[in-house]
């Protein structure tokens, strides 16, 4: 499959997950402007696991409402997070991100809104392409992650209902 | 009215069926209370499923491969322990192997005093209800707070888990809000999803915030990085696992795995398998203790985050030990096995379930996990209808699993009951009520004859039964015979076809083996009649399996000799063709005599369908000889549900939509009658509870056109519609031979 119809396959089925995705240019003054149009108001969360080059994330890091290091009474209260993603799946619309040093997994399981940036070459075919040292340097089988497929939900009380612990907005930015 | 008046009686009452009275509790509370949301909820997931593992171009491949990891998993266990160990010590975790419920749950205990902790939080852990951690950790004083909404709902209503996935599966939104309303003292609204997911949300949030340690289950484990797979759509694993600095897991030993290399191949799996998605919100891969820094935002000064693995024996090494209960083991709790199951669809796992392992998976592991046969009755709700078979993504052979535990519940209670021995023996039965079929009809139609029958052999009085035919099928295939001398083969080269005279189409529907041998003659096919022998099915259905091994042993002999002389056999009775091309592969000792009755025996319709799709001018011709009348018979098929496990399920309504006729169909899993299943007084209100379901479907149907023809190809499936509808109902082969 071209990279192009795995970018296209990763955005319908991503959408089919009831996340919001859409492509942005690979530039820092584009994706600046994405993510704050995206998050809107109050403090955003940001943590990058370096799996998207740090730099494109220059420009938005220096926004005052950017916070990298919240602390515990933020952390608390925070409604919006951004991180990166190692990893889309075509089949299925998913995005991995990482739980380690960065807090990449804090940033996208306390807050609200999650908003994600995945690099569209780091799209793989089906969930099981995640766990092969050949794809992506085999990040899938050296570090804990999350694959995240929509938005948090739950149907334990009755109809599906989204946002239960986890974020009920996920945002997906695809660059490209 | 509180939900205790309401109910009349809780589900924990009830929930160990050591008793044959807590069972019978069980099934009459849970049709009262539950099972219309059950019955909503679970064909939910079962429609979902079909949908989600129709779109895995890879199903049966994946199927295979997650098979042979767990087999050959189990197979090295301890080396695989061993191997676990080492990989999570050596980033920093303890494993502790525990053999007993008891000491899993005092180190856990004691990891939780040692941190002087005050409230754990807690992700969704069948194995956690399996040790009874909850009670031991509040005993000590700490408060445990189930985060999964299911559970939270249950430590409100004090229930135990109705399914493995989705433990409160059983509550409609009405029956939660009630409960909540009831229980919580707030001016917040408790009415919509949303309002109760939001009011649980804010609960646990709070708890999430405060809590010292988070447990959690394991869906497997690899040994060789010890990573741990954690599949959810909540996000309450995710806060579980990343914000207390202590996380400890409780796994059955039976989750590892060698490699997180092989978690692609259970992930997709699992996710359609379970709640019919291409993946669940959240599949967490974790390698804990992990690298995340400790965030203390329960206010400790915590300076390292540890990791704690319990290990779970509990009884699965014996289990291992046993060539039958082993199989239970490859289990990966996907629940597809509840959902299709028309009983538990009915009933849910408060019934069909005992402390915490439910559905027809759950005979076997309560069994093998509380050591007491006993608590395993429930297993006696697997009708046996087999719809569970090609949904399980490990292959596991559940029907067979619970035949074994009846059939050692039966023997260690002295072997078979009465009950047992009526159902399990209907060859002998019927030999000698056939020999005078008028007087045995009208004695089974009297009164006190059917209060003796219900007294003594369990059979419910309110069930016709259906009635012996005045003369056998041997008998009047003679008679045809001697009218009609046998056809000579069109192809020299074309196999025989052997029409095997099952005791049920010999004795009582007789009018379908002449069907099938007129519609197969007529079509210029010649058929003869084979020896009328017991098949071993309705000794199977009631756990007899040593009177199921002999009887097939006996008739596979006489088949083989058959099929070796050139003969292809069509079997008119769906549960008995089930018998031959799914059960002898266990029953019998010779695999290749078992391959051999698989590849050679045949559905009617199923053989029809085949022919025609093979030859085209098959169906013209027929086209040709059919007399449909003025108007074109419209049909409504209800498939057998062992039909639909052979893959032959869908034959009757692909012949007929060839011959351009209009066919509806069922998308009931089962009758609910399954043989012996629904005549047996303790379970007729499960099975008139199903076969509600089906009628509703037909009734749909009828009031669209009121000269509906009703098929079915299982004489029980027949009995059921006919008792529900008081209409006829046909097999295919009757309605072509009318046609023809």
């Amino acid at each position: 499959m071209s990279e192009t119809d795995l970018i296209g396959q990763f955005l319908a089925n991503a959408a089919g997950t009831t996340a919001a995705v859409e492509t942005v240019k690979r530039d820092p003054e584009a994706l600046n402007e994405a993510l704050l149009r995206i998050a809107g108001d109050g403090p955003i969360f940001f943590a990058c696991a370096e799996d998207v080059d740090p730099r494109l994330f220059y420009r938005f890091g220096q926004n005052q409402r950017v916070l990298t290091e919240p602390s515990v009474d933020e952390m608390k209260t925070i409604r919006t997070g951004v991180t990166d993603a190692f990893c889309g799946i075509a089949s299925t619309g998913s995005i991995c991100v990482s739980i380690g040093r960065e807090l990449t997994g804090p940033a996208s399981s306390l807050t609200r809104k999650h908003i994600a940036v995945l690099n569209a070459k780091a799209i793989v075919p089906r969930p099981r392409d995640v766990f092969s040292e050949e794809i992506l340097e085999g990040k899938g089988l050296h570090r804990s992650f999350s694959i995240i497929t929509g938005p948090s939900a739950t149907a334990d009380m009755g109809p599906l209902v989204r946002g239960v612990h986890g974020p009920g907005k996920l945002h997906i930015i695809v660059l490209v | 009215m509180s939900e205790r008046l309401l109910n009349d009686i809780h589900p924990r009452e009830v929930a160990n069926k050591s008793m044959k009275e807590s069972l019978r509790k069980a099934i009459g509370m849970a049709l009262r209370i539950e099972s219309d949301a059950l019955r909503l909820n679970t064909q939910t997931f079962n429609t979902n499923r079909y949908t989600a593992v129709g779109k895995l171009d890879d199903y049966e491949d994946l199927k295979d491969r997650a098979r042979e990891i767990k087999e050959s998993s189990i197979q090295k266990l301890p080396e695989l322990i061993e191997r676990l160990t080492r990989s999570v010590e050596a980033r920093g975790g303890k494993v502790f192997l525990a053999r007993t419920k008891e000491e899993a749950t005092s180190y856990v205990r004691n990891v939780c005093r040692s941190f002087d902790a005050k409230l754990v939080v807690k992700a969704k852990s069948i194995t956690s209800e399996e040790i009874g951690l909850n009670h031991v950790l509040q005993d000590a004083g700490i408060e445990v707070a189930e985060t999964d909404l299911a559970e939270f709902i249950l430590q409100v209503s004090k229930e135990q888990p109705s399914h493995i996935v989705a433990p409160a599966i059983h509550r409609s939104r009405e029956r939660i809000s009630k409960l909540f309303k009831e229980h919580f003292e707030t001016a917040k609204p408790l009415d919509t999803g949303e309002q109760l997911t939001e009011f649980a949300r804010d609960i646990l949030r709070e708890k999430f915030l405060a809590a010292e340690i988070g447990i959690t289950g394991a869906n497997l484990v690899s040994a060789d990085e010890g990573t741990i797979l954690l599949v959810e759509s909540e996000g309450n694993i995710r806060l579980t696992t990343q914000l207390p600095a202590v996380h400890i897991a409780i796994a059955g030993i039976e989750k590892i795995i060698p490699s997180r290399k092989d978690f692609g191949t259970f992930i997709e799996l699992l996710a359609a398998s379970g709640t019919g998605q291409p993946l669940s919100s959240y599949t967490n891969i974790l390698e804990p203790p992990l690298d995340l820094p400790v965030l203390n935002l329960n206010g400790r000064k915590d300076t390292r985050r540890e990791f704690h693995l319990v290990l779970l024996d509990n009884g699965r090494m014996k289990m291992r030990e046993d060539p039958d209960l082993k199989e239970a083991l490859y289990c990966v709790r996907c629940s597809a096995c509840m959902n299709v199951c028309a009983t538990f669809q009915a009933v849910g796992g408060h019934a069909f379930g005992g402390e915490c392992y439910t559905g027809g998976i759950g005979g076997a592991w309560t069994v093998g996990t509380s050591g007491s046969l006993a608590e395993g009755r429930f297993a006696e709700l697997c009708t046996g209808c087999t719809r569970c078979v090609p949904n399980c993504p490990v292959r596991i052979d559940i029907p067979r699993l619970n035949s074994v535990i009846k059939n050692r519940l039966m023997k260690s209670e002295g072997g078979p009951s009465l009950e047992k021995r009526f159902f399990g023996n209907f060859s002998s039965m019927a030999k000698v009520a056939s020999l005078a079929p008028a007087l045995s009809n009208w004695i089974n139609s009297l009164s006190p004859s059917r209060a003796l029958l219900e007294k003594f052999a369990g059979v419910d009085r309110r069930r016709s039964v259906p009635p012996f035919a005045k003369v056998t099928l041997a008998r009047e295939y003679d008679k045809y015979r001697k009218k009609n001398a046998p056809l000579a083969a069109t192809d020299p080269n074309a196999r025989k076809l052997v029409l095997f005279a099952d005791v049920f189409t010999n004795y009582q529907n007789v009018q379908v083996g002449m069907a099938t041998i007129r519609v197969f003659e007529k079509l210029g096919f010649p058929v003869t009649l084979s020896n009328v022998m017991e098949d071993g099915r309705s000794a199977l259905s009631q756990g007899l399996l040593e009177s199921a091994r002999r009887s097939a042993a006996r008739l596979a002999v006489y088949l083989k000799r058959l099929i070796d002389g050139g003969a292809d056999i069509l079997v008119a009775e769906p549960s008995v063709l089930g018998m031959f091309r799914l059960d002898y592969a266990k029953l019998l000792d010779s695999p290749d005599v078992s391959s051999v009755l698989r590849a050679h025996t045949f559905d009617p319709l199923e053989w029809l369908n085949s022919s025609a799709e093979r030859n085209p001018q098959f169906i013209r011709r027929l086209e040709q000889k059919i007399k449909t009348g003025a108007t074109q018979p419209e049909i409504f098929y209800h498939a057998h549900c062992q039909l639909k496990t052979i893959g032959a399920g869908d034959a009757a309504t692909r012949f007929f939509r060839k011959l351009g006729l209009s066919v509806k169909t069922s998308d009931v899993e089962c009758c609910g009658m399954a043989g012996s299943f629904g005549y047996k007084k303790e379970f007729y209100d499960i099975s008139k509870n199903i076969g509600r379901d089906l009628a509703r479907q037909i009734e749909k149907s009828i009031r669209s056109n009121a000269s509906l023809r009703i098929l079915a190809s299982g004489t029980s499936c027949r009995e059921q519609i006919h008792d529900e509808l008081s209409r006829r109902v046909e097999h295919p082969v009757e309605f072509i031979d009318e046609m023809l």
